[in-house]
């Protein structure tokens, strides 16, 4: 079973202070969205409006074209898994799995066979009889997942149910997700301030912040085209390198200008710009680290994270900016070094202060 | 951790246990005294109370108490009062607890407030309007006479409050979303959580009702009432007390019974509701 679901102009306040406004989004049946956002964006607040544990404030909430935002939770035919799990500590997993059912009064035989199924599918036939307390972080958490998938539901909600598992735990349980996704071919919408989470788990990204909708799109377009300063801040390890910039748009495509005069080529036409303050951003793996001289500008190496198969290099510039660019992973630059940086302009961005971005080689 | 650290730990270590030998004796000194009078002649007693070192040892007074004694139907009184109370008591302040932890209404906070105002009023000022309005109403020397008063159990309300703030949210949500109605989410997700708490005053209030003298002693006045705390003492002003002392320890022993009894079963609890950790 599955489902669309259509969120049309909600808004809810807590009190006299606004948490969403005027949200609208449409998921398709057997999509994987994220909702992806900073603490205190609204991301949950919009998840438990889905769920009917927040109420509506204005706008409605459809599943199928039928609305359900003035359903209780039990009755909108959706699943949740709870960032604590709220298993119920005193039944057993097997009856926690079966409590949902017993209250929509499916027979007895039915209910065995789906814990059956979903246990097999979660390989924790063996918990079946243990009770909460006798697990791991990570059991729990299947357990929570297997009281979803045992109810049929026409989508499942997840409310940051990674962040209490151990990180290798969390990259095992998220590829664990993305195959129950491709396997039951359920709407499913996800709820985390991780980003690498969300690249990898989405079909579609939504991400939030302060009340609203910023973006909405799959990973690489949220990545490779943020429709804001905010998005490409916030999507991306590390953050996007963001210069304040001037603008010179004497030849087709814009040449960028900041402090110390240090002037980059970009691939954005000058004629989709006007005259106005910019910010330039581009991202680490865009600024190539070559020796000094050699680039657009030179900086005096900060700090190294050696991440493995790359180096980023934090180097700061004459004006004391910094900026990270990168190296292969067995680079040979050291603390101190005065190192040279390449910025590649056919990858690079602008934001304008209103808010508008434009990328390199757009029309 | 050095050997030096290890023996003076050891030592530290038998000190305690010999400290905890000690009180236990002086604590349990008392039942033994009780039980080692019970098992000795009124007679032997009377002419000299050290007799009860030694023998010969008789289980007549138990025979006696069997045979004569209203002890049984005391108790029968206690545990109905007692049980009733705690039943009640268990019911009514789960309920409001509830009540006051989950459900949003109008002047629930101000109606906490009077609730626990409870708390502040000592039993002896309402002792005399609480005596005529139980008149009035023919409550007197009836089980609902004795057990009423204790139903306004303001801690007990209190306790379960705090108890039902402390389970997370998210089990009631979890509930919700598993189609469970309000009354089912208390009944089978809430309450069992809610055990240690139960035990914890169920025990206070089952050991305050067991022990309360002063309200049975005022509506209790009919001797078939009486609940045992007014019957053992009936029995001491009798005259003939120093005569039937051993007498006097065996009811004792029949009355503490079901206290020791209630307090095996529950010893786990006990424990922990006087060491406060029942409340996380």
């Amino acid at each position: 079973m599955t489902a669309d679901i259509e969120i049309r102009n909600v808004s809810k306040q807590f009190g006299a202070m606004s948490v969403l406004e005027d949200l609208s989004l449409s998921i398709k049946a057997r999509e994987f969205v994220v909702f992806l956002g900073p603490s205190g964006c609204g991301k949950s607040t919009l998840l438990r409006m889905i769920a009917g544990l927040e109420t509506v404030d204005s706008g409605e909430i459809a599943i199928n074209d039928q609305r359900i935002d003035h359903l209780p939770p039990g009755k909108r035919g959706i699943a949740m898994v709870f960032q604590s799990y709220a298993l119920y500590p005193h039944m057993t997993v097997r009856d926690n799995m079966a409590f949902g059912l017993q209250n929509i009064g499916i027979s007895r035989q039915i209910i065995d066979a789906r814990i059956n199924e979903a246990s097999r599918i979660l390989e924790m036939p063996h918990l079946l009889d243990r009770k909460p307390g006798q697990l791991s972080g990570g059991q729990r958490q299947r357990v929570a997942i297997g009281r979803a998938i045992v109810k049929e539901p026409k989508a499942f909600l997840f409310d940051e149910p990674l962040s209490n598992l151990d990180a290798a735990l969390r990259t095992r349980t998220r590829i664990e997700l993305a195959q129950l996704h491709q396997r039951l071919q359920s709407t499913m919408i996800f709820v985390t301030h991780d980003q690498v989470e969300a690249m990898t788990l989405a079909d579609r990204i939504v991400v939030m912040n302060n009340r609203k909708i910023e973006q909405i799109g799959s990973p690489m377009e949220i990545y490779d085209r943020p429709a804001t300063k905010f998005v490409a801040g916030f999507v991306g390890a590390p953050a996007m390198n963001f210069v304040d910039a001037t603008l010179d748009r004497s030849g087709g495509n814009t040449k960028v200008k900041f402090a110390g005069g240090i002037s980059v080529q970009t691939e954005i036409a000058s004629n989709l710009l006007a005259d106005s303050n910019y910010t330039f951003g581009i991202r680490s793996e865009d600024v190539r680290v070559v020796p000094a001289g050699h680039g657009d500008a030179d900086g005096v190496v900060d700090v190294l994270e050696r991440l493995g198969e790359r180096t980023l290099i934090y180097a700061r510039l004459g004006d004391g900016l910094q900026i990270v660019g990168s190296d292969v992973g067995n680079s040979s630059v050291t603390v101190g070094h005065k190192v040279g940086l390449a910025f590649d302009g056919k990858k690079s961005h602008l934001f304008s202060e209103a808010g508008r971005a434009w990328h390199a080689g757009e029309a | 951790m050095s050997i030096t650290a290890i023996k003076g730990r050891a030592f530290g270590d038998r000190v305690l246990l010999a400290l905890v030998i000690l009180l236990s004796i002086v604590m349990i000194a008392p039942v033994l005294w009780v039980i080692g009078l019970s098992l000795k002649e009124n007679a032997e007693l009377m002419a000299n109370p050290n007799s009860v070192f030694h023998a010969p040892y008789t289980l007549r007074n138990y025979v006696n108490t069997v045979g004569t004694s209203s002890v049984f139907l005391w108790v029968g009184n206690s545990i109905i009062v007692s049980g009733g109370l705690t039943l009640g008591t268990l019911i009514l302040s789960s309920l409001a607890g509830y009540g006051f932890a989950r459900l949003n209404f109008p002047g629930r906070d101000v109606l906490f407030v009077i609730v626990l105002f409870g708390l502040a009023v000592p039993e002896q000022a309402v002792l005399v309007a609480r005596h005529q309005i139980f008149s009035i109403l023919k409550f007197h020397n009836t089980y609902p006479g004795l057990i009423l008063p204790g139903l306004s159990a303001s801690f007990g309300v209190f306790l379960m409050t705090q108890y039902f703030k402390a389970i997370p949210k998210e089990l009631d949500e979890a509930a919700m979303l598993d189609n469970a109605s309000r009354f089912r989410i208390f009944w089978k997700v809430l309450l069992p959580l809610t055990v240690p708490a139960q035990a914890t005053l169920g025990i206070f209030t089952f050991l305050g009702a067991w022990n309360d003298y002063l309200w049975p002693l005022i509506s209790a006045t009919n001797k078939e009432m009486y609940t045992l705390t007014v019957g053992m003492a009936s029995t001491q002003t009798n005259f003939a007390q120093s005569e039937g002392i051993g007498f006097l320890m065996a009811q004792a022993v029949f009355a503490g019974a079901p206290i020791l009894i209630v307090y095996l079963f529950f010893q786990k609890y006990i424990v922990t509701a006087v060491s406060g950790a029942a409340v996380r």
